[in-house]
């Protein structure tokens, strides 16, 4: 009430950089933004400053020490500097995979909300997707064709894009019913020009919440793959790491060597979660200064 | 109610139909030729042409995918490449094992999971909720390996109370070895449950607090009755049949996870074969497990749909 002038212009374009100071006005915005950031700088400059761990090193199984902060594993290999390259490996392919799915499922989704005819086969093939398990087809089709980080990025991407599409269309469903769409299709808008100009924006902001949750459920299919001897054999990953602790019998004895990487997941997971979380309740309006 | 039963049946085999033929294509058309992985090292071009013949892969695809049909529904899924047996009795032997971890995996979630959710709608704002809330998201983060080598670690080998690896003590007899199989249950099952509660029960939470809001709520809270038995009698009752929904939708996400902890317990399910099949790039072995699983999961989808039927008086006619 105090600034009417102000009130209306705020209310209907936030500022990027409002939007900003709400998301971290909470700690729980502000704790994962800053994650997200260290995980970022981590994998993109980190491994400027460590050597690719390979070879055989001297120091065999010691646990975390001042020299190898995460101790090293049964080859003599440097704990910390094999999960620093593997952030670079899930960042990139949670990123990657991410696109891929956020990408085919709002083009799906959107198609579902807006043509009546097409809704029927997106909501089979989506529930169909969304029934089967997941894990063991990713499994025969990374085995198939090959593993790389590449295969894993395509195949995830490709795996993951049926809960990005139900979002999209359950809530582009409401936007389609709307005043406003019908409106545009009385001035003569065609339907690619709707659906791009009115329901994509309004979608927006659930696809940046989306993002987020797939790449974070992306690490952790990343991770599992490569736990199960699917990763990229030339690059490390936090699931390989794991994957050797097992195959060399050292789960019970070298701890560092599974609990660093784990933390690593968990840590990276949970902050990408929290962040979507956080964005979703700051765009709120009935959540307005809380 | 013999009508919704024969639709959800057409509906189920349908989807292990379209799930057969996809894989079925997806494999065939991927780069890579299976008969040079089938023994690595040299091989003629004729011994190639040989296998290539032996397993149908010179005739045109959808020759094969017929040949492959009809095999299946007799129950042939082919000969692993490596074990030289046949598939289905392979998985076969392993199946029983995930049926056990899974199934339990799922009753207990579900008798852990309703308690909490409701307790928490509740109790509302208060600590329980918080913690509810909590553990909620914080379980889409937990990567099933780590918590799984997070328990064997310490209740397995420091603690020493429960077996780390392994399904039976095979040397145990009658009520003994009964109590040997849920022994060695214990750790992979509770790795399974302790990442599936926490989503489980916020949306149960969630769906509590609306049936909350509904009038006949307030109507029985109008009524005289205690807030007690309105929460346990009229509300719970109403939050069951979404709970037993929600997690048949969680089937394919627990068989994936039960993959997993099998691999680290090495316990003799399906999970475990896989992870040996990886290693070993036994192809037939890996899309017989695929479809086995997507079978399991479908049939136990199409039982949880008719048992949700039979106890919602709104879609029993």
């Amino acid at each position: 009430m105090s600034a009417p002038t102000e009130t209306p212009a705020a209310a209907v374009k936030p500022s990027p950089m409002s939007s900003l100071k709400r998301f971290v006005a909470k700690p729980s915005g502000a704790l994962s933004l800053a994650a997200l950031v260290v995980f970022a700088l981590t994998g993109l400059i980190g491994p400027l400053f460590v050597d690719k761990p390979g070879g055989l090193g001297t120091d065999i199984l010691q646990p975390p020490s001042a020299e190898h902060w995460f101790g090293t594993d049964d080859l003599g290999q440097d704990v910390l500097a094999q999960v620093i390259w593997g952030t670079r490996i899930s960042l990139t392919v949670g990123v990657a995979a991410s696109a891929i799915a956020i990408v085919i499922g709002t083009a799906l989704g959107l198609l579902g909300a807006y043509v009546k005819r097409a809704d029927t086969w997106v909501t089979m093939v989506t529930d169909l997707m969304l029934s089967l398990p997941l894990l063991p087809l990713m499994i025969i089709v990374t085995a198939m064709v090959g593993p790389s980080v590449t295969t894993l990025t395509f195949v995830i991407g490709l795996f993951s894009w049926p809960e990005v599409t139900r979002l999209i269309r359950s809530n582009g469903m409401v936007v389609v019913a709307m005043p406003y769409i019908d409106g545009a299709r009385a001035l003569g808008a065609t339907g690619w020009r709707i659906v791009t100009r009115d329901v994509l924006p309004a979608v927006v902001p659930l696809i940046v919440v989306s993002v987020l949750l797939t790449a974070a459920k992306a690490v952790i299919s990343e991770a599992g793959l490569s736990f199960l001897g699917l990763g990229d054999p030339d690059s490390w990953s936090w699931g390989r790491i794991m994957l050797n602790a097992q195959r060399s019998g050292v789960i019970s004895t070298a701890w560092w060597q599974t609990l660093f990487p784990s933390l690593a997941i968990l840590l990276l997971v949970l902050s990408a979660t929290v962040a979507g979380v956080r964005f979703n309740d700051s765009r709120d309006p009935r959540l307005k200064d809380r | 109610m013999v009508e919704f039963i024969v639709r959800r049946s057409m509906r189920a085999i349908l989807t292990i139909w379209i799930a057969i033929t996809v894989t079925f294509f997806l494999l065939r058309l991927l780069p890579g030729d299976p008969t040079l992985l089938v023994v690595e090292g040299d091989m003629t071009p004729e011994m190639q042409q040989a296998l290539r013949e032996q397993y149908g892969l010179d005739k045109p695809m959808l020759t094969q995918y017929w040949l492959y049909l009809v095999e299946l529904v007799q129950g042939n899924l082919g000969t692993s490449f490596r074990q030289l047996q046949p598939v289905t009795e392979i998985i076969l032997s392993r199946l029983p094992w995930t049926l056990l971890l899974a199934g339990s995996a799922f009753v207990l979630t579900i008798l852990l999971g309703i308690p909490l959710g409701v307790y928490a709608a509740a109790h509302r704002g208060k600590r329980v909720d918080r913690i509810v809330q909590m553990f909620g998201i914080t379980g889409h983060a937990l990567f099933v390996p780590s918590i799984a080598i997070l328990l064997l670690v310490v209740a397995g080998s420091m603690l020493g109370w429960f077996p780390i690896g392994g399904a039976i003590d095979p040397d145990t007899r009658g009520l003994a070895a009964y109590f040997s199989l849920f022994h060695h249950l214990a750790l992979p099952l509770f790795s399974l449950v302790i990442v599936q509660l926490g989503p489980y029960a916020l949306t149960l939470r969630t769906n509590m607090l609306e049936v909350l809001g509904e009038d006949y709520i307030k109507s029985a809270r109008g009524r005289g009755l205690s807030p007690q038995r309105t929460l346990w009698r009229h509300a719970l009752r109403n939050a069951i049949l979404p709970a037993l929904t929600l997690m048949g939708l969680q089937l394919g996400t627990l068989v994936g996870g039960a993959v997993l902890t099998e691999t680290v317990f090495a316990y003799p399910g399906v999970g475990r074969l896989i992870y040996e099949a990886v290693g070993q790039l036994d192809y037939p072995l890996l899309q017989g497990a695929f479809i086995m699983l997507a079978i399991t999961v479908v049939v136990a989808n199409l039982i949880t749909d008719v048992l949700s039927m039979l106890l919602n008086p709104r879609i029993r006619t």
